[in-house]
């Protein structure tokens, strides 16, 4: 008996043909259990409903997605299980160079046409390295990277970890990204490049430096991987990202402009366009983007309350706050009594932008809790402009001390100016300004780069 | 030129889509009837070969041609090759043997370099006498892949390179791969093992 035959196997392929010579191909190698899925959307439902042991999906799945696509929403959604074989069937040569620059790449993919055999043979060379691997993906899985990164070094130096040796440094740099050692990360995809300059170690070495803040050396690197790799889209990705850490947000909204053009259905890439457009001031692109998101990114929980929450805080950019009320008074008072403080706080915060009736209240019962709280950035500037709104200066100049301190001051520090100037006190920011730069010399915190001016 | 490019390309997709199609068909039939119909499916696949070499050589003579280089276990990748002809050439009773000496994974494009080897194995199988021998070996940093035959040799090893599609995709795709600041090159000598042509491809 085959070694497949108690695998469930799923075609995924757009064109009925095509379908059934896959499906003949996998019976061939053992396969009696074989499942259809016409297209993306089916794909995506039966996966998530009763996981296949095999996926032989094609390239192209017509409606404009791919078979790209596919793999990176089972991905972010953790719908494939380190079990689970995901092998892309191309006839295109396009493909190979989509895996050979990006960093999310299937077990396997196998040009059209091909034999039986040799379907038999890549199937069982991708059982064996997940064999090898396994140790790892359990670790990993239950977060004990220290126990992760363990198993890979042994591996490493084992005689059966030859052929993957690759594989292993990239899993290594990946646990190093996990488990928030950035600068450990860097040193392991250099290590790579110093073998071989993959588009996707370049990328991790700018990411890798980005996490460490240290964002003018993360944009040379990007930027050469989006020259010498234009159709490596999350690169471009990467680079609006840093773009924003350094305060060029029109860069970074020209940079997602065109690429999600190109990607018309990728959602996440969406949420960034609206973030960029947002902070580059242009309010109706990022309301437009934020609002088909929600519309359309239609996977279950794929839409948080953080994302409801970014549309009112563009529609309250772009002036209507019409909408962003009805919106805010359209969630269900049983969720926004189960957000945490900092998702909370921002609710409280645009609803008093929204609707002072409403919200002066409750953020006048919130302060107590945000003068001392540690808030994320969006918190912090949706507090900041209700506290404006509502002369709290000593509430707006709290926040506005933490943002120009942290990390996200070049990206957010025309965002905080324009708040302030909007309610005449350009000259109380100055003084935040002045007051952060002492502080930063008297503590010389050697935080990579210095705050604007 | 783009333009040209995309429309050959789609052009050979649905090409080998149709061929695929044929495969399936030819490898249920094997199944339900319990024949051999290996030869078909070999017919099949080496003119879907023939098509990619063809859309590769255009491509890759362009200016600014790029390679999907990946890292690919060099067992493996001959593994492949031993798959797709070995069958056959026994059929004209020539045995395709292998001798590899390399059990790492080398950064390389693996469909171009299959592609490749794959036709120079069919040359090498067309005048050989009995024997074709494909070896893997790193020398002084450098992957070397071999085709040898015991057939009567190159008539000159120094023109042969200008003589077929294959060679000439061999040459630029040894070009391409570069690394440390070296590239690769296609070698075309006679004698060795079996005293006939060697096909060789060192890639860095």
């Amino acid at each position: 008996m085959s070694a497949y035959a108690d695998k469930r196997f799923l075609v995924v392929d757009d064109q009925p043909l095509a379908r059934d010579s896959l499906r003949a191909i996998a019976q061939t190698v053992g396969a009696f259990a074989v499942e259809f899925a016409s297209n993306y959307q089916d794909a995506l439902y039966r996966i998530r409903n009763n996981a296949p042991d095999i996926v032989l999906c094609d390239y192209m799945l017509g409606e404009g997605r791919s078979g790209q696509q596919l793999l990176e929403e089972l991905r972010r959604f953790n719908l494939l299980s380190d079990d689970t074989i995901f092998m892309m069937v191309t006839g295109e040569q396009a493909y190979e160079q989509v895996v050979a620059a990006v960093e999310l790449v299937p077990d396997d993919y196998i040009i059209k046409p091909f034999s039986p055999d040799k379907l038999l043979l890549r199937l069982d060379r991708i059982v064996a390295k997940k064999k090898f691997f396994a140790a790892y993906y359990r670790e990993k899985r239950r977060q004990d990277y220290a126990a992760a990164l363990a198993v890979l070094a042994r591996g490493r130096d084992s005689e059966a970890g030859r052929p993957y040796r690759f594989e292993i440094l990239r899993q290594e740099a990946e646990t190093h990204l996990a488990a928030g050692d950035a600068s450990a990360a860097e040193a392991a995809y250099r290590n790579i490049l110093a073998d071989y300059e993959f588009p996707w170690a370049r990328a991790g070495v700018a990411r890798s430096l980005h996490r460490q803040q240290k964002h003018t050396e993360a944009r040379a690197e990007i930027e050469l991987v989006v020259a010498g790799t234009p159709s490596y889209f999350d690169a471009s990705d990467l680079k609006a990202s840093i773009c924003m850490a350094q305060g060029e947000h029109a860069e970074a909204q020209k940079v997602l402009d065109e690429i999600a053009r190109k990607t018309p259905r990728n959602f996440l890439r969406k949420r960034l366009l609206a973030q960029a457009a947002a902070l580059n001031g242009d309010t109706e692109t990022a309301r437009a983007a934020m609002a088909e998101v929600i519309a359309n990114d239609t996977m279950p929980g794929a839409v948080s309350p953080q994302d409801q929450l970014t549309l009112v805080r563009n529609q309250v950019a772009a002036g209507d706050l019409v909408a962003a009320e009805k919106l805010l008074l359209g969630l269900r008072e049983s969720d926004v009594k189960g957000f945490d403080l900092a998702l909370q706080a921002s609710y409280v915060a645009l609803l008093a932008v929204a609707s002072p009736e409403r919200g002066k209240s409750r953020l006048a019962g919130l302060r107590p809790a945000l003068i001392d709280t540690e808030l994320p950035t969006d918190t912090r500037l949706d507090v900041l402009r209700a506290a404006l709104a509502t002369d709290d200066g000593e509430l707006a100049d709290r926040q506005a001390r933490h943002l120009m301190a942290g990390h996200d001051a070049k990206k957010v520090f025309a965002t905080v100016r324009k708040y302030y100037s909007l309610h005449g006190r350009e000259m109380a920011l100055r003084e935040i300004q002045r007051q952060v730069a002492l502080e930063r010399i008297h503590h010389e915190t050697p935080t990579g780069e210095q705050p604007p001016e | 030129m783009q333009r040209l490019l995309d429309i050959l390309a789609s052009g050979v997709h649905d090409a080998k889509n149709q061929l695929f199609v044929a495969e399936s068909i030819i490898a249920a039939a094997e199944r339900t009837h319990s024949v051999d119909l290996a030869e078909a499916r070999y017919a099949i696949e080496a003119a879907a070969g023939r098509l990619s070499r063809t859309l590769a050589t255009y491509r890759l003579l362009r200016q600014g041609a790029t390679l999907a280089v990946v890292p690919t276990v060099i067992a493996d990748l001959c593994d492949e090759v031993v798959l797709a002809q070995g069958k056959h050439l026994l059929q004209s009773g020539v045995r395709l043997e292998t001798d590899l000496r390399v059990a790492d994974v080398w950064p390389l494009d693996r469909d171009l370099v299959g592609d490749i080897l794959n036709n120079a194995v069919q040359n090498a199988g067309r005048y050989a006498r009995s024997r074709v021998l494909l070896t893997a070996a790193v020398d002084a940093g450098d992957l070397i892949l071999r085709v040898e035959d015991d057939g009567p040799g190159y008539p000159d090893p120094a023109t042969a390179a200008q003589g077929g599609t294959g060679l000439l995709v061999g040459e630029r795709l040894a070009a391409l791969h570069v690394r440390h600041g070296r590239s690769g090159a296609l070698h075309l000598t006679n004698g060795g093992a079996l005293g006939g042509a060697i096909f060789e491809l060192r890639l860095p």
